[in-house]
C-alpha cells in the first residue's frame, strides 16, 4: 500500500534537500554535474542509473563522504559539509557491499550502532529485541554475524541502520549480489519500511522492478546529470500507451527516418542497436504497425507491448540499462 | 541585536567524547580478543630473542649477565613496533571486510576513530611487555629498577608506542591492500631496532650512522627504558654525550614526545582526509 505524500504543503522542511551538487574527482572526472532535488517526510525517493552514473557519488556526498565541489545538501535542515554530524545522527545507510563486523554477534553490531548514534541505553535492547523481532532475526541475532547467509546478513543491516531511528534512510544498491528469492524477500521488507512514519529513504538501484516497485519518484541519472524526474507512472505515461518495437534488418536509423517522414512515428521515436522503439497513444498500435507493412521496411519483426522504466531510460540517456549497469 | 553564544561545559563535552570512545574500544577490543593472532604472534620474536638467543649470544661472546638485561629491554624496541604495526593491520581488515564505512557514517568526529584504536593498541601492548618481563624475571634475567625509573620507563614505552601507532595508522591509511603493508613492515619495525641500539650500544656502529641513529625515535626510547629498568645511562650518554642523566633523560623524553604527538597528529589528518574523498 502507498503512502499519500502531500507535496504542497511543508509541516517540516524537506527530509533531504540538494541545490546544484557536483563532485569533480582528480584528473577532471565529472562524477554529479549539479543536480538539485527534495524528498519530503515519508517519501521513499530512487535513483535510477547504470553503473558510473554518478548514484553512488550522490549518497556519498550526502553521508559526509565524499566532499562536493560544489552546492549544497541538507538532511532534516542541517547541511553535510557545515553540520556533518548533526546530518550523519538523522540518517542511516545501507551500504551497498556489507559494513558489519562478522566476528562479533548481530545483536552487538546493533548495539554499537545505537551507542554511535547517541541512543538512550535504557531502551536500546528493548528496541533491538523489537526490529530484530519484526525481520525475522529474533532467533539468529546473538550469532556472530559472520555465519549469517547473504540475506540474513542484509536483513540485520537493514535492523542496524533502523535502531537509531532516522529520519534519513540511504539504501546503496540494497539487492545487489543477491539471489533472486532473497532479493524478492528483501524488496518485501523494504517495502514494509514504508510504514514507518516519516521516514524518508533515499535508494539507489539500476534495477528497473525495484524502483518501479518501491519508489514514490525517480530521478534518472545519466552522466552525472538528473536527466527526468517523476513518479514512475508519470515517467512511463511520457512514453504512451503502448510501444511498437522493430526489428531493423537495415540500418535502423534509414528505418526511422523513412517511419518519421510518411508520419508514423513522431520525433518521440529512438533507436538503440538494431531496434526501433515507436511510443504510441490512443490505441494507435494496431494502425502503427499496419503502417509498417505497408511502408514495406526493412524489418525482421515486429511486436507491441507496454511501456516500462526501461523505455523511459533508453530514450532519456540512448543505453540499455541493464547493458550499461 | 543580541547575540547568545551558547558554550558546552567541558565536562560534558567530555563525556560526549567519552562515551564513542568507549564503545568503539570495547568494539575494538572484542574483535582483537577473538584474533589471538594479533595478540600472541608479536611476542614470539622477542620472546624469542630474550629468552633463547640473548643467553646463546652471551655464551658464545663470553659476556656477562648484564648483556641479557641489556638484550631483554632491547628486545622491547622491537615488540612495541611489531606489536603496534599488527594492529595498524586491523585498521586495513576493517576497511576491507569490517564495518569500516558504517563507522564513517556515524555521527561522531572521526579523529575519535584512531583514538579508540591507540587505546586498545596500548592496552595489547602493555599487556605484551609485562609478558616479555615475567618470562624474562622467570629466566633470571635482572632488573634494576627504582620506582621513578619504572616511571621513565613507563611513560617513554606510551608516549613511544604511541608514536609508533600513529605510524601504523598512516600508513593503513595510505596503503590499499594488507599486501603492500605487510611488505613495508620490516622497514619500518625491523630495520630501525637493528640501527637503535637494540644489540648493541649506538657507539659501536660506524660514525655515520651513530650520528643516524640518534635521529631515530627508538633510539632515545630504548636508552630511556634502559635508564628506567636497568639503571643504564650508557644509551643516554652515547645520544647527547652530557653528565647530568635528568637532562639527558628529559631531552629524550622530549624527542619521544614530540615523536608521539607528532605521528598521532599526522595519523588523524591522514585518516580523516582518506575518509572523506
Amino acid at each position: 500500500m502507498k503512502i499519500d505524500i502531500d507535496r504542497s504543503s511543508k509541516p517540516w522542511p524537506a527530509a533531504i534537500e540538494v541545490r546544484d551538487l557536483a563532485k569533480t574527482y582528480p584528473g577532471d572526472v565529472e562524477a554529479v554535474r549539479g543536480i538539485d532535488f527534495d524528498v519530503v517526510p515519508g517519501e521513499v525517493f530512487g535513483v535510477l542509473g547504470p553503473n558510473g552514473a554518478g548514484k553512488s557519488t550522490t549518497i556519498g556526498m550526502l553521508t559526509s563522504t565524499v566532499r562536493p565541489t560544489r552546492g549544497t545538501a541538507r538532511l532534516g535542515g542541517y547541511d553535510v559539509a557545515r553540520q556533518p554530524l548533526a546530518a550523519r545522527r538523522v540518517s542511516s545507510v545501507l551500504f551497498q557491499e556489507p559494513a558489519i563486523d562478522r566476528m562479533l554477534s548481530g545483536r552487538r553490531n546493533l548495539e554499537i550502532h545505537a551507542r554511535l548514534w547517541g541512543q538512550d541505553p535504557a531502551t536500546t535492547s528493548a528496541r533491538i529485541g523489537e526490529i530484530t523481532e519484526s525481520m525475522g532475526l529474533g532467533e539468529l541475532v546473538d550469532r556472530p554475524a559472520g555465519t549469517l547467509s547473504g540475506g540474513e546478513r542484509r536483513r540485520l543491516e537493514i535492523a542496524r541502520a533502523l535502531v537509531s531511528e532516522p529520519r534519513v534512510l540511504f539504501l546503496d544498491e540494497p539487492t545487489v549480489g543477491l539471489d533472486p528469492r532473497i532479493r524478492h524477500e528483501l524488496l518485501d521488507l523494504i517495502a514494509g519500511l514504508r510504514s514507518r512514519s516519516g521516514m524518508s529513504i533515499l535508494l539507489t538501484t539500476h534495477y528497473l522492478d525495484e524502483a518501479d516497485r518501491l519508489c514514490d519518484r525517480l530521478a534518472v541519472m545519466h552522466q552525472g546529470r538528473i536527466v527526468a524526474m517523476d513518479s514512475p507512472a508519470a515517467l512511463r505515461a511520457d512514453m504512451g500507451d503502448e510501444i511498437v518495437e522493430l526489428r531493423a534488418s537495415g540500418p535502423p536509423g534509414a528505418v526511422l527516418a523513412q517511419l518519421r517522414s510518411s508520419g508514423v512515428a513522431g520525433n518521440d521515436a529512438f533507436t538503440v542497436g538494431s531496434t526501433v522503439t515507436i511510443p504510441v497513444t490512443n490505441g494507435g498500435a494496431a494502425r502503427t504497425v499496419a503502417a509498417v507493412h505497408d511502408l514495406e521496411l526493412e524489418v525482421t519483426a515486429i511486436s507491441t507491448r507496454t511501456p516500462t522504466l526501461d523505455d523511459v531510460y533508453l530514450r532519456l540517456t540512448g543505453g540499455r540499462l541493464t547493458d550499461a549497469a | 541585536m543580541a547575540t547568545i553564544a551558547t558554550t558546552v561545559p567541558p565536562a560534558t563535552a567530555r563525556r560526549a567524547l567519552a562515551r564513542p570512545v568507549g564503545t568503539l574500544a570495547g568494539r575494538r577490543f572484542q574483535l582483537t580478543a577473538r584474533t589471538p593472532r594479533e595478540l600472541f604472534v608479536p611476542l614470539i620474536t622477542p620472546i624469542l630473542f630474550a629468552l633463547v638467543i640473548a643467553p646463546a649470544l652471551r655464551a658464545a661472546l663470553h659476556t656477562g649477565p648484564a648483556y641479557e638485561s641489556f638484550i631483554a629491554v632491547g628486545t622491547i624496541g622491537l615488540l612495541i613496533p611489531l606489536n603496534t604495526m599488527f594492529s595498524g593491520l586491523s585498521v586495513i581488515v576493517d576497511r576491507e571486510t569490517g564495518a569500516h564505512r558504517e563507522l564513517l557514517a556515524a555521527p561522531i568526529p572521526r579523529s575519535l576513530l584512531v583514538v579508540a584504536n591507540l587505546l586498545v593498541a596500548l592496552a595489547v601492548t602493555a599487556f605484551q611487555v609485562v609478558t616479555l618481563i615475567a618470562f624474562a624475571l622467570a629466566r633470571g634475567i635482572a632488573f634494576d629498577a627504582s620506582p621513578s625509573g619504572v616511571g621513565w620507563f613507563f611513560v617513554s614505552g606510551v608516549l613511544f608506542s604511541v608514536g609508533m601507532y600513529g605510524v601504523a595508522e598512516t600508513l593503513a591509511s595510505r596503503v590499499p591492500q594488507q599486501e603492500e603493508y605487510i611488505a613495508r613492515v620490516p622497514a619500518i619495525a625491523i630495520v630501525p631496532w637493528f640501527l637503535a641500539g637494540s644489540l648493541f650500544p649506538i657507539s659501536a656502529l660506524p660514525a655515520f650512522l651513530a650520528w643516524f641513529a640518534r635521529f631515530l625515535p627508538l633510539t632515545h626510547g630504548l636508552a630511556l627504558m634502559r635508564y628506567g629498568l636497568l639503571g643504564d645511562q650508557t644509551g643516554l650518554a652515547n645520544i647527547w654525550g652530557m653528565s647530568n642523566v635528568t637532562v639527558m633523560a628529559s631531552l629524550s623524553l622530549g624527542v619521544v614526545a614530540v615523536f608521539a604527538a607528532g605521528m598521532l597528529a599526522v595519523s588523524i589528518r591522514v585518516f580523516t582526509r582518506s575518509a572523506l574523498r
